[in-house]
């Protein structure tokens, strides 16, 4: 009797037991290792950056699985478990130094792009400083040019005027053939080398002049300061009759003061009776007597 | 009656040979694992696992002197499942020691990019 209830009991409990051990066995750290797992599985950047990694964590949450559906102890369990967080960790580490990695990678073309673009920036800033300074140059040199060319000009002027360098500076003479009989007028040829002069001193703007009118020693004193001041105011009315501004032209008589000539014959007196035109320096300063 | 307790005595000491043995099968596999998560804790120091993961480093360490003491009391297993814990934590802590070094690295890479900037800005005024 007591043998025919004890086999069906033990059955019984038999399939009890069997029934209970389908269900797996958890712990909490298994539980925790396998929710950090989803959230790897659910980032594609693991797959993308650290496959093999991400391949041995899956191997480990696997062994840990089935260590679990195999019911083994708690501890053999945790043991699995363990390991499999440790790898889980290290796939989430590897891919985000890869990701580190991936943007040093572009933030090193950036710069390269940034150098190469402020290199050619310079670069063409240095050709169109270059290209001016040529061009300044080439200016330079033509108002060089230029200015010799003028001087070169001035000089002939002054030699086809027969000038003289003074100590004063240049003086040009005009002597007393350049009157006429009425001596204070210019004849032609008067007036023809007062127009060299009206040329010279319209081509060089910043020069002026001093006539000085100068007699021999005939005649009384009161006689000849008039004469002399108005042979210079001939020239200086030429002048402006030939474009001259007034304010360029200043006149003095001096009479028969500072001759040239003894005064003792007709040609040495002849040489006293003169207009002398000192030109200034090219500032328009002129040397008083 | 002497003769069954001598019997009984040697199968006695030849199961206790055979479960050492069994056990000593172990000491080959754990005297590997030992000897290779040592190297593993090594390379994590190196890589700067002190300064970057110190849990982690310390953890391998302590597991790693467990270990050890488990080899020289012949428990082979426990020795060896010791071993795996400390391999795996040295792993996970150089790793975050190599991942703090690239990021400071993007940073500073970054910064740097910033000073040109404003370099070229200036430069550029």
């Amino acid at each position: 009797m007591k043998k025919l209830l004890f086999v069906p009991t033990m059955l019984t409990m038999a399939v009890l037991i069997s029934a209970c051990s389908t269900v797996p066995r958890t712990t909490s750290l298994l539980d925790q290792t396998r929710s950090d797992y989803v959230v790897i599985q659910n980032n594609p950047n693991v797959e993308r950056y650290a496959p093999m990694e991400m391949q041995q964590a899956t191997t480990a949450m696997n062994l840990a699985n089935v260590a679990s559906d195999k019911r083994e102890s708690d501890a053999d369990i945790d043991k699995l478990a363990y390991i499999a967080k440790d790898k889980i960790g290290v796939a989430k580490e590897v891919t985000k130094q890869k990701l580190a990695e991936a943007d040093m990678t572009r933030t090193t073309k950036e710069r390269d792009q940034m150098v190469l673009n402020q290199r050619t920036n310079e670069a063409d800033q240095a050709k169109a400083n270059a290209a001016q300074s040529q061009l300044a140059t080439k200016a330079a040199q033509a108002d060089a040019a230029d200015s010799q060319a003028r001087a070169a000009k001035l000089e002939a002027e002054l030699a086809d005027l027969s000038a003289k360098k003074t100590d004063r500076g240049i003086i040009i003479t005009l002597s007393d053939v350049l009157f006429g009989t009425d001596q204070s007028r210019l004849n032609p040829n008067g007036m023809a080398t007062a127009q060299k002069l009206a040329d010279l001193l319209n081509q060089n703007p910043t020069r002026n002049v001093l006539i000085e009118g100068f007699t021999d020693n005939t005649g009384t004193a009161a006689y000849n300061q008039e004469l002399s001041e108005r042979r210079a105011g001939a020239v200086l009315h030429a002048l402006q009759d030939m474009g001259v501004a007034s304010n360029r032209v200043s006149t003095r008589g001096y009479g028969k003061e500072y001759p040239v000539a003894s005064n003792a014959t007709a040609d040495s007196r002849q040489l006293n009776r003169r207009v002398e035109i000192v030109l200034s320096d090219d500032t328009g300063k002129i040397v008083q007597r | 009656m002497k003769t069954n307790s001598n019997q009984y005595g040697l199968t006695l000491c030849f199961a206790a040979v055979l479960l050492v043995a069994g056990c000593s099968s172990m000491k080959t596999p754990a005297t590997a694992d030992v000897a290779v998560s040592h190297a593993a804790v090594d390379d994590a120091s190196t890589a700067g696992g002190a300064e970057y993961a110190p849990l982690e480093m310390r953890t391998a360490r302590d597991e790693l002197a467990q270990a050890n003491t488990a080899m020289a009391n012949k428990d082979y297993k426990k020795a060896d499942d010791l071993a795996k814990k400390a391999q795996a934590d040295a792993k996970l802590a150089q790793s975050k020691a190599d991942t703090a070094k690239a990021q400071a690295s993007a940073s500073a890479l970054q910064s740097d990019i910033q000073v040109l900037q404003e370099q070229i800005n200036h430069a550029n005024q």
